[in-house]
């Protein structure tokens, strides 16, 4: 096969509007039109199932006929650049926030960001919480300068939109029902062992996080936290976090 | 450089949705065979339950992602994934397969086909000399399903894996099902293909079900789509295979529709019958 | 500025720490539910991914175009009083 061969090959796979390549046969001495849309069709079926199968809230929340259509045109612009299918679609919520059909759904981009972000935790490296008890040993001068090292499978998502009440009830955790007040909703999502949970943060909390998580100070961390929302909760806040696992070490 | 030696016995594909089951006691299963791509992620579930099953049954690590038959050069990045992977696991057996699925970086996620012609084996053989080299083992590189042919083609599919087998030394995986759905698909007779295939190369052999449909003249087009029991007359291509050469290591594939792991275990023991009852002993 | 006094501060973190130590296990998923709420776990199956194939498919792909159709899942039922709940007509993010 020259590689002029397995390139048309490959352009006619990608678009139903180029004829089969020239040199492809059957024993019948017929153009093969069926049989070259066999691999047409394994190819776009096994990457929108692929990419329904990493985002089932949000293929629940448009309808699959939607959804595929939606998936076909995102294979389309961004096909896999790996064969490591576990991290195709970490982009899908970019393209799905400029893709105009589904601009009426304004949460949805956020939707498929958790579930990206549950995809991540549940392949994530296995590390061992941080044991507060180590914490506990630490001189109370030393508390303010304390940085943080986050669990890999720790992820921060902030929304204007009530994104974990969505995602609940889109991913068989909670029943399906109007949401009468649609508030903002931060999420923390992270495997601190085999099950990857997703909670709803408290005041302040994303905030608190994400400024731990990018290496802040305890202490500028608590600044950001207090300056996003007046009621933070440093005790409550910190004791979240050591218990559910969100960071592995600290320097 | 490690050989390929998985048990000469019935195994299956696994299906993590089968793990509590399988877990629940021992199975009376020869090995397991998992995607390699399914397992390159750092951690979580995936390697939790890969691990438990290595404790407990050989097992046989099968790539869908290498793009073997590209004339393209090898993802070294993806090779040294596979590395890590064999490494990891040190698998009884690894295999790949006669396809190609990456082109210019892009991955197609099927098993395209080739032609068969000198320049095509050069590539394949250089390829696989590059992945033996690489992962310190044997591979065994397993025989398409395909759905048209190339014009271009100079040689026969089954003088084309002979002559790789020659240069390169690697096994091969004869995937029974994809030899009755592409002998259909090409009108030719699938015991012709069997006899004319370099059977001492054998390692594996898979089974699976297809699906039927027709092409633009109304003939029969089979798909190799893993989604049924195995079909009566792979079954008797393989119990006559394994009456001609004796036992093989032999996998049960089902990846679509995926029925209770009791379905598909039966699946694996209705093999191993056929493997037991065989008189002939094959020369290790 | 919000800046807190490095003694409150150091009592704020010693309750944190004393809250962590002194709570046991049974109780400590209650504490964890005050502070972070309940944990949602979901279908963890579904966190996997796809997963590889090395199969074709005899689904046939009737592809659809996206820009012709409306979704139609559980977005009607999630409807704000507004309509789908975008960002323009829900209450202004906290």
């Amino acid at each position: 096969m020259s590689l002029c061969t397995q390139t048309r090959f490959a352009a006619a796979l990608a678009d139903p509007a180029v004829a089969v390549p020239p040199g492809l046969t059957a024993w019948n001495g017929l153009q093969p039109q069926r049989r070259f849309a066999v691999y047409r069709n394994n190819v776009v079926v096994g990457l929108t199932g692929a990419i329904a199968s990493r985002f089932p809230a949000a293929q629940t929340i448009v309808g699959e006929a939607f959804f595929s259509a939606m998936a076909a045109e995102f294979i389309r612009v961004h096909p896999p650049r790996s064969p490591l299918l576990l991290s195709y679609g970490d982009d899908f919520a970019d393209f799905v926030e400029r893709f105009e059909p589904a601009n009426d759904i304004a949460y949805l981009p956020d939707v498929i960001r958790l579930e990206a972000a549950r995809g991540k935790a549940y392949h994530a490296a296995d590390v061992a919480p941080l044991d507060a008890a180590k914490l506990a040993a630490l001189p109370p001068e030393r508390l303010a300068d304390l940085v943080f090292v986050p669990h890999p499978s720790l992820s921060i998502l902030r929304s204007p939109h009530p994104l974990v009440t969505i995602w609940a009830m889109n991913a068989g955790e909670a029943e399906l029902r109007s949401i009468e007040d649609w508030t903002a909703e931060d999420a923390m999502v992270a495997r601190p062992h085999m099950t990857v949970e997703v909670r709803r943060m408290p005041p302040g909390g994303a905030v608190f996080l994400q400024a731990l998580a990018s290496g802040e100070r305890l202490a500028t961390a608590v600044e950001h936290a207090i300056e996003n929302a007046s009621a933070f909760d440093l005790s409550a806040n910190l004791a979240g976090a050591l218990q559910t696992g969100a960071f592995i070490a600290f320097h | 450089m490690k050989f390929s030696d998985l048990p000469r016995r019935a195994g299956v594909g696994f299906k993590p949705e089968h793990f509590p089951a399988i877990n629940a006691e021992p199975q009376p299963i020869g090995f397991f065979e998992v995607h390699a791509e399914n397992y390159m992620g750092a951690g979580g579930p995936p390697h939790a339950q890969l691990g438990k099953l290595r404790q407990d049954y050989a097992l046989s690590i099968h790539g869908v992602g290498l793009s073997i038959g590209s004339v393209q050069p090898l993802d070294r990045e993806h090779l040294s994934r596979l590395k890590i992977v064999c490494d990891r696991y040190e698998p009884e057996s690894f295999s790949e397969h006669l396809a190609w699925s990456t082109h210019d970086r892009v991955f197609l996620n099927d098993l395209l086909p080739l032609p068969y012609t000198d320049q095509t084996l050069a590539s394949v053989a250089d390829h696989i000399d590059q992945v033996q080299e690489t992962l310190k083992r044997q591979m065994l590189l397993e025989n398409p399903a395909t759905y048209l042919l190339f014009a271009e083609s100079t040689l026969e599919e089954t003088e084309f894996l002979t002559e790789v087998v020659r240069r390169t030394g690697c096994g091969l995986l004869l995937d029974i099902n994809n030899v009755f759905v592409a002998s259909t698909n090409h009108h030719m007779h699938p015991g012709d293909y069997l006899a004319r295939f370099p059977v001492e190369a054998v390692s594996e052999i898979h089974l699976s079900g297809h699906s039927e449909t027709v092409d633009d003249a109304g003939a029969p087009l089979l798909i190799d789509s893993h989604d049924t029991p195995v079909k009566d007359p792979v079954w008797a291509l393989y119990a006559a295979l394994i009456a001609r050469i004796g036992p093989v290591a032999t996998l049960i594939e089902w990846d679509n529709d995926v029925p209770a792991w009791s379905v598909l275990s039966a699946e694996a023991q209705a093999a191993d019958e056929i493997l037991k009852n065989t008189n002939k002993r094959r020369a290790a | 500025m919000n800046k807190i006094s490095a003694s409150v501060f150091a009592a704020s973190v010693a309750t944190a720490l004393s809250l962590v130590a002194s709570v046991p296990a049974s109780a400590a998923d209650a504490t964890k539910e005050k502070c972070y709420g309940v944990a949602l776990k979901g279908q963890n199956d579904c966190a996997a991914g796809p997963g590889t194939t090395c199969a074709g498919t005899s689904k046939i792909d009737h592809q659809q175009n996206a820009w012709k159709l409306v979704p139609a899942g559980t977005c009607e039922a999630m409807k704000t009083p507004n309509g789908h709940g975008s960002l323009t007509q829900g209450p202004a993010p906290a």
